[in-house]
């Protein structure tokens, strides 16, 4: 799909049942390295490059390495990791637009790249 | 009739480059149409050898009036502060400029080198450069930080890798027909005119910034390029996007992160693998933010920008 372009019906209707699959993954306990975070730059490319070597359909192990949780992530007073708050989240379709995910997700879940 | 001298010390001639293209006014209008007199340029100069040295020490002595010094690259002083790396006419650069800054009526560095050391000065800064009056953000330079050139002005500042032509010409015109007082300086002694503003200003982008959508690679029409692509554009001082480059475009508006080459520490963080065309973070949050925003402000303001972003601008809004 091309970024930036608006969604199909069909399209959508894919994403809704992947983000139902991906829910149900994380429901029964995936196991996801949820750290250590991306804090710094090293361990952010150490991520991506793990991320890039997989099959753009590997949905288990994408959430697995990117570290996804059903709930937002919290490191100290100030900052709540949420999809809804990160900079590769598209609102209206409920969608990660980093290159190396590219999945639809629900705004309270959480990965590790987060970045607002 | 204005008498100008441009020399170039430790550079790659991008600003000479720039210069030769520029429109409004043009290096030809510059002769034609506002009076100036081109004693000598690195590209267009005539003079060589024995009569190039010759005008040199006219202009120092005085013999030759010099109203303008343009320097383009840094001020190189290796090795050991002797500048025998960079000779020129017979002897180090540096002493020339020394000396032709002392007997102009206005000093203009013009690009990043010659205003604050550029890419040459960056760490180890092997050619031990430095730009006339910075050095990076440190006030000084060559020239030193009293420095003022015979019209009581200090060096005029006209930062970029390279300077857009306009600015160098518009602001080359503004002093040879005497309208230099109305020139303001900010702290980096560039002129308020072009500097007061931010490349953010007038970038096609802004919709994208405002609602926290993000581009995620190069070229790509929908996005602001500051939330991971790296893009300097809220904290760059410089018109990239009130005067387009070529007249029609800019780094952003092509899907280029601006990489903040008016700014005196361009390039950024000595251009650390990994640092170039990735925005930095700490946590996630951007290790430089937005002139003047606060962290809490910032992380406040996003939640309520993507909460209220419209479907629209997450979409490419422009047909061709």
């Amino acid at each position: 799909m091309v970024k930036g372009a608006a969604v199909s019906p069909e399209q959508a209707t894919v994403n809704n049942e992947l983000r139902v699959r991906l829910r149900d993954m994380l429901e029964d306990r995936l196991e996801t390295e949820v750290e250590p975070r991306a804090y710094d730059d090293n361990t952010t490319q150490s991520i991506v490059v793990r991320l890039q070597e997989l099959a753009p359909d590997d949905y288990e192990n994408k959430l697995r390495i990117a570290g996804f949780t059903l709930m937002p992530w919290r490191a100290g007073d100030e900052i709540e990791s949420a999809c809804a708050t990160c900079m590769y989240y598209v609102v209206h379709r409920r969608f990660c637009e980093l290159p190396e995910l590219m999945l639809p997700v629900e705004p309270e879940w959480s990965c590790r790249l987060w970045r607002i | 009739m204005a008498n100008i001298l441009w020399l170039q010390g430790g550079a790659c001639s991008g600003n000479t480059m720039s210069f030769l293209n520029a429109e409004e006014p043009s290096a030809c209008d510059l002769v034609t149409d506002f009076g100036m007199n081109i004693l000598w340029h690195p590209s267009l100069g005539m003079e060589l050898g024995d009569n190039l040295q010759q005008m040199l020490r006219d202009c120092v002595s005085g013999k030759i009036k010099l109203d303008i010094f343009v320097f383009e690259g840094t001020v190189v002083n290796a090795p050991n502060g002797t500048g025998e790396w960079n000779r020129f006419a017979g002897r180090p650069m540096k002493e020339w400029v020394r000396e032709l800054s002392d007997a102009a009526d206005f000093v203009v560095a013009i690009g990043d080198c010659a205003t604050w050391g550029g890419i040459p000065a960056t760490a180890p800064n092997p050619s031990d450069s430095q730009g006339l009056q910075f050095l990076k953000r440190d006030h000084g330079g060559f020239l030193g930080k009293d420095f003022k050139a015979k019209s009581g002005l200090p060096v005029i500042n006209i930062p970029g890798c390279p300077a857009h032509p306009d600015w160098v010409t518009q602001i080359l015109v503004a002093v040879a027909t005497g309208r230099a007082g109305d020139l303001t300086l900010d702290d980096f002694q560039r002129p308020k005119t072009f500097f007061q503003s931010f490349t953010q200003t007038g970038c096609t982008r802004n919709m994208h910034f405002a609602y926290k959508v993000s581009a995620t690679e190069f070229g790509q029409r929908k996005g602001c390029l500051f939330y991971d692509l790296g893009c300097r554009g809220p904290m760059t001082h410089s018109p990239c996007n009130r005067i387009l480059w070529n007249r029609v475009s800019s780094k952003t508006r092509a899907g280029m992160p601006c990489l903040g080459c008016t700014e005196p520490e361009f390039p950024f963080f000595d251009l650390a693998p990994g640092t170039v065309f990735k925005t930095q973070t700490v946590m996630g949050v951007p290790k430089d933010m937005p002139e003047g925003v606060d962290k809490k402000g910032y992380i406040k303001l996003t939640g309520a920008a993507k909460a209220a972003a419209p479907a629209w601008v997450e979409q490419d809004i422009f047909v061709v």
